[in-house]
This record gives structure tokens, C-alpha cells and sequence, in this order.
């Protein structure tokens, strides 16, 4: 987990769109809105599920490793960057690589692109825009500190399986107390559980 | 590594022993990242070494005899000669290391594959000349990020095509221009000692053949400045902006082109006043340049012809069997089926444990965690 960084509450989100608006409005990619808000179980409930990228630390970018023009840097504060305009090919290894469903592609201008923090805010100390302006605290940046000073006893977890792999990551997930001691289930679906298939 | 890590409000043993499922691969996936930052390996920078030295010995070889045993070669020239020699040494160094790493690797060997198969050869054989031409040449891509920047990297590439393809025989002494009425204006040009053309020196060809280089100089200015320009001026070229690395090509062009013309202008306006300090200003940016080549963002000149590959990799995949495969969950097409096998080789080769979630659309990749967070971790939210 980075210090400052966004943490993330699904409980609280209400699907409204402001994050998906204000991100069209971020100035490193103009006119595109780079967050996903999807709506998991639409029909059946109201739960929605914003995703930012989770900038991941250890294994530490899996779309930078396997991008085969070295496009993605990762800063020296964490953040995993967009790909390079002059580098990425657009082979799209990085939208399938990535376990969170992040990056997207316009495959015309064979470019990647996707969250980066808002760069060109919280390099300067400014809260990225969709927590900026998100309503119910959904998206909420700040230090671990801040975030507990607001809500006493809230707890975090910065750490995601899918299947055998953990994935720990520079955005952090709030959690339920009594959750905190597992990582989060990535939602790779588990196939078999000592060679018995459970589907 | 992380100020906060020990601070998260997990256990701080939590992510190595814990998973559930297999906890004998929990602290797998984290070695590779640990050994991540001496990132080349020995083996392939001996590789690489060996590669750069092969090159470049080559290149003096061709050197040598191109210029009939040095005795077409131009001493003036040395500096600029050396230059390339150093070029020739880094750019192949740089590239054996590039497709070395699994993600280059796996995609420049399916990218040959393709470029190599006379099966593919046969069924579109327009098609790698088209995608030279447009994607290459053209770069049509570009036109979709911006008219503007499609225009001035045109101007930059042509340019500095124009003027690689006029200096680097000149330097090596492949090219000579003698006269053989004495003091012209007839000429004649030499390629290895051969004649290629006559030409009148006061002709519009000749005027073309003797200011190439100062036209390739306009076009580069134009196109540079306005790259420089839109550097200064737009947010998201800003963003993340880095002094050596998007810059400094910029400004070596810029440099470069009109030291080059102030050479003309010295020769023409001034009677070669100032010439001298003129012609050493422009070997030093010149040589500068070159020789950053391999190392920053000009390096992508020698990159992108393998993307090519990538390219008729995929088209020819998708040619093949028509379908893409498809997201198990929502069956949405994701690519085709040979890429992402390709993908999930990489995935493997880096220890990523989790490549069969490759088969999985994004959205849907989303979704599933979204489910397994409202069913797992905060019920119904
Ligand atoms: C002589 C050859 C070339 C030169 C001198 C050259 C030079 C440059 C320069 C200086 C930039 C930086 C522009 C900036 O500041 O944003 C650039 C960007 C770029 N180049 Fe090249 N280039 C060459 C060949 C190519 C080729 C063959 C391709 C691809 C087929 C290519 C693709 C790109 C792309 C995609 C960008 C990013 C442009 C953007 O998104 O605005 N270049 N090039």
C-alpha cells in the first residue's frame, strides 16, 4: 500500500457516475473516463463496484512485466504509469494480463491507457479526481491515518488471490474486521479444490 | 520497501502464509519481483555484448571495403564514422536485451513465425507489404491520437530519413560526388566506386542533390517544434514528462537541424565566416545524438519495425481460424485464440500464477471480483 493512495469502499458506493464524469475531465487523458464502475448482480441488486488501478506492488505490475515494449513505468512512488505514447504497440497483453480488468485500448491509435492516479494531480499533492468528487466517501483518497482518523475502526486490506497467487497492491480495499486477517478474493473462479472439481 | 507496509491494519504476516488454496506457492510469485531489479541476466548480457560486437565489426568491415579500402573514405568525417560504429554497437546491444524479456521474446518469435511462413506468404501476400507501408511508413495509427501529431511526426520522420539515407554512405565513404570537367559543373555520383548518376550541378537535380540535407533540416525543425511546442502546452503530453527522455530528442533534433543550416547559411551568406566553429558544433550534437539512439526514446525507431511482426502475428491468427476466443463467462470474443496462449506463456515465463484468468473478458474480470466481494467479504455490501 502506497502512503497516500485511494481506498476503496464498494459498501458505500451508489453507482451514481460522478467518478466516471470526473475522470473524463482528468487532464493526462482528456475526454476519456479511465474508471470502471460496474453493477456486479444488475437485475438482482444495487450493489455497484467502482474500479481504479490497483497499481500492483508485489508481483509488482504484472502489466508492465509482460509488456513487450517496456511501456508501463512504474514510478518511484508506485504509481504504474499509462503506457508510453511512443513505445506501446497496442498488443493488448497488458488488458488481458491484468487481474483487476484495468487497461483498455483504443485500438485505432494502437494505445493503452488507463488509470494512473491522476498524475497530474497527486503529483502535486491533489486528491484524484474521482475521489474528488465522489459523494458518499466510495473512493476515498488520503494516509491510512486520515482514512482511520474519519472513520474509527475502519480496516483495510491491500492484498487479492486468484487461485494460488497474491497479489498485494499500492490501493488498499476497505474490509470487514473480521475479513482483515484474508486476503480478498480476486473472483477467479475456483475450478477444482484438491483435484475435485467444484464447479 | 513501503513506509506503510507494516502499518496496513492486516497482520503484516497475513499475505505469505495465509491463502487458503496451495500455501506452498504463496511466496512464489513474490521471488521473481524480488530479483526484479538487477533485471538483465548475465547470460543475455554476454548475449548482448557479443551481438553489439558483431555489429559493429561488421559495419567497420563495410566501412572499409565500401570505401574502397578507405580510399574513397573522408577523414573529415572520422568523428561522425566512429559514431556510428557506436551506434551500431549500442542498438544491437539494446535489442538483444529487449527481446530477451519473456513479453518481446515470446511476441518476436511468433511475429517471425508469421513473417517467415510461406503458407501465410501464400494466402496474403499484400499483406506485410501493406503493413509496412501504412503502419511503418505512414503511420496511420497516429492520425487517430491527432492530425497534428500524425503530421508533425511525418515531418520528423521523413526528414531525418532523408537525412540518415545521405550522410551515413557519406561518412562511410560509399557515396562520392567528383567532377570530371574539373571545376564542374558536371558531376558524377559514386556508390562503392561505381557511377550511379551524372548531373549539372547548377540543374534542379543538382540543387536538390547538393541542399537534401537542408530540406531534411526544415522538415525536422517544423516537426520537432511542434512536438516541443505541444510539450510545453498540452496537459496530457505534460503529465509525467521527463527532461532526458522526452525532451532531449526533441532538442537534439531541433539542435542538430539548424546547426546543420547555419552551416549553408555560413557558406553561402557569410563566405564560410564562423564555418569552423559551426561544422564542430554540429559534429558534437550529431554525434550526441547518435549515440543516444539506443538508449532513449529514439529507440524506438529500431523497435517499431518488430511490431510489424506482432501484427501479421494476429492477423494471421485471426485469418486462420476466424474466431477469436471467446470470455468463458460472457462469451464476449477477447482475441484470438493463439495470442492468448501466447499471453498466458508469458504470464508463466514470469511466474504470474494466474494465467488462466487471461480467458477472461476485463468487464467480466471486474465482475467476478465484485461478486466474490459481495459474497465473501461484505455480504450483499
Ligand atoms: C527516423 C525515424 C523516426 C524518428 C526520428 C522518430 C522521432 C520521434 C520523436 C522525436 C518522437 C517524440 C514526439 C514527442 O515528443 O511526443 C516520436 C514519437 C513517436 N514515434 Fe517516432 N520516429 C521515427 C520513426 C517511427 C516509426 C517507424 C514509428 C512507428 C511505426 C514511430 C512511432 C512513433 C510514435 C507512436 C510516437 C508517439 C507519438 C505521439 O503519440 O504523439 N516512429 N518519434
Amino acid at each position: 500500500m502506497m502512503g497516500r493512495t485511494i481506498f476503496i469502499d464498494p459498501g458505500r458506493c451508489i453507482g451514481c457516475q460522478a467518478c466516471v464524469s470526473a475522470c473524463r475531465e482528468c487532464d493526462s487523458h482528456r475526454g476519456k473516463s479511465m474508471i470502471h464502475l460496474d453493477y456486479p448482480d444488475e437485475g438482482r441488486s444495487v450493489a455497484s463496484f467502482p474500479t481504479v488501478c490497483m497499481h500492483c506492488e508485489d508481483p509488482v505490475a504484472p502489466c508492465a512485466e509482460v509488456c513487450p515494449a517496456d511501456a508501463i513505468l512504474v514510478t518511484a512512488d508506485g504509481v504504474v504509469q499509462q503506457a508510453d505514447t511512443t513505445r506501446c504497440i497496442g498488443c493488448a497483453n497488458c488488458v488481458n494480463a491484468c487481474p483487476f480488468g484495468v487497461p483498455k485500448i483504443d485500438l485505432q491509435a494502437k494505445l493503452q491507457m488507463k488509470c494512473n492516479l491522476c498524475y497530474d494531480r497527486t503529483a502535486y499533492g491533489l486528491a484524484p479526481m474521482c475521489a474528488t468528487v465522489c459523494p458518499t466517501g466510495a473512493l476515498f483518497y488520503g494516509t491510512l491515518e486520515e482514512l482511520q482518523a474519519e472513520r474509527p475502526g475502519v480496516q483495510v486490506a491491500d492484498s487479492f488471490t486468484f487461485g494460488s497467487t497474491t497479489v498485494t497492491t499500492g490501493v488498499a480495499m476497505v474490509v470487514p474486521a473480521d475479513k482483515v486477517q484474508w486476503p480478498v478474493p480476486g473472483g477467479l473462479p475456483v475450478v477444482e479444490i484438491n483435484g475435485k472439481d467444484v464447479r | 520497501m513501503h513506509p506503510y507496509r507494516g502499518r496496513v491494519t492486516e497482520p503484516p504476516k497475513t499475505a505469505e502464509p495465509a491463502p487458503a488454496p496451495g500455501p506452498a506457492q504463496g511466496p512464489a510469485p513474490g521471488t521473481p519481483a524480488a530479483e526484479s531489479p538487477p533485471r538483465t541476466p548475465a547470460a543475455v548480457r554476454r548475449r548482448a555484448t557479443l551481438a553489439g560486437t558483431a555489429v559493429s565489426v561488421l559495419l567497420i568491415l563495410a566501412i572499409v571495403f565500401g570505401s574502397r579500402l578507405l580510399r574513397d573514405f573522408d577523414s573529415a568525417l572520422l568523428p561522425y564514422a566512429v559514431a556510428t560504429v557506436f551506434l551500431a554497437f549500442g542498438v544491437a546491444y539494446r535489442y538483444t536485451v529487449w527481446i530477451s524479456a519473456p513479453g518481446a521474446r515470446r511476441l518476436f518469435k511468433q511475429g517471425r513465425r508469421s513473417f517467415f511462413s510461406a503458407a501465410n506468404f501464400r494466402k496474403a501476400p499484400t499483406a506485410l507489404p501493406k503493413m509496412t507501408a501504412t503502419y511503418l511508413g505512414f503511420q496511420k495509427f497516429l492520425g487517430a491520437r491527432s492530425h497534428a501529431r500524425w503530421a508533425a511526426h511525418q515531418l520528423v520522420f521523413w526528414g531525418c530519413l532523408l537525412a540518415a539515407a545521405i550522410t551515413f554512405p557519406l561518412t562511410w565513404g560509399w557515396f562520392t560526388f567528383t567532377s570530371s570537367t574539373g571545376s564542374g559543373p558536371g558531376y558524377e555520383m559514386r556508390i562503392w566506386g561505381f557511377k550511379i548518376i551524372e548531373f549539372d550541378a547548377l540543374s534542379v537535380l543538382g540543387w536538390l542533390m547538393f541542399h537534401g540535407l537542408d530540406i531534411a533540416a526544415v522538415l525536422v525543425i517544423a516537426g520537432a517544434a511542434y512536438f516541443l511546442w505541444r510539450r510545453m502546452r498540452d496537459r496530457g503530453a505534460v503529465t509525467g514528462q521527463r527532461f532526458a527522455y522526452d525532451l532531449v530528442p526533441l532538442i537534439a533534433l531541433v539542435v542538430v537541424s539548424v546547426t546543420g543550416l547555419l552551416l549553408t547559411f555560413s557558406s553561402i551568406f557569410l563566405h564560410g565566416g564562423g564555418y569552423e566553429f559551426l561544422a564542430i558544433l554540429h559534429m558534437v550534437s550529431v554525434v550526441f545524438t547518435l549515440i543516444y539512439i539506443p538508449f532513449g526514446k529514439f529507440f524506438h525507431i529500431v523497435q517499431r519495425p518488430a511490431a510489424v511482426g506482432m501484427q501479421l502475428f494476429k492477423y494471421t491468427s485471426r485469418r486462420k481460424d476466424g474466431e477469436a476466443l471467446a470470455c468463458r463467462r460472457c462469451h464476449e470474443p477477447i482475441d484470438t485464440a493463439p495470442y492468448v496462449e501466447n499471453l498466458r506463456g508469458t504470464m508463466r515465463d514470469l511466474d504470474l500464477g494466474f494465467d488462466e484468468w487471461a480467458e477472461y473478458c476485463p468487464r467480466c474480470k471486474r465482475v467476478l471480483r465484485g461478486n466474490a466481494y459481495l459474497d465473501h467479504v461484505k455480504k450483499g455490501f
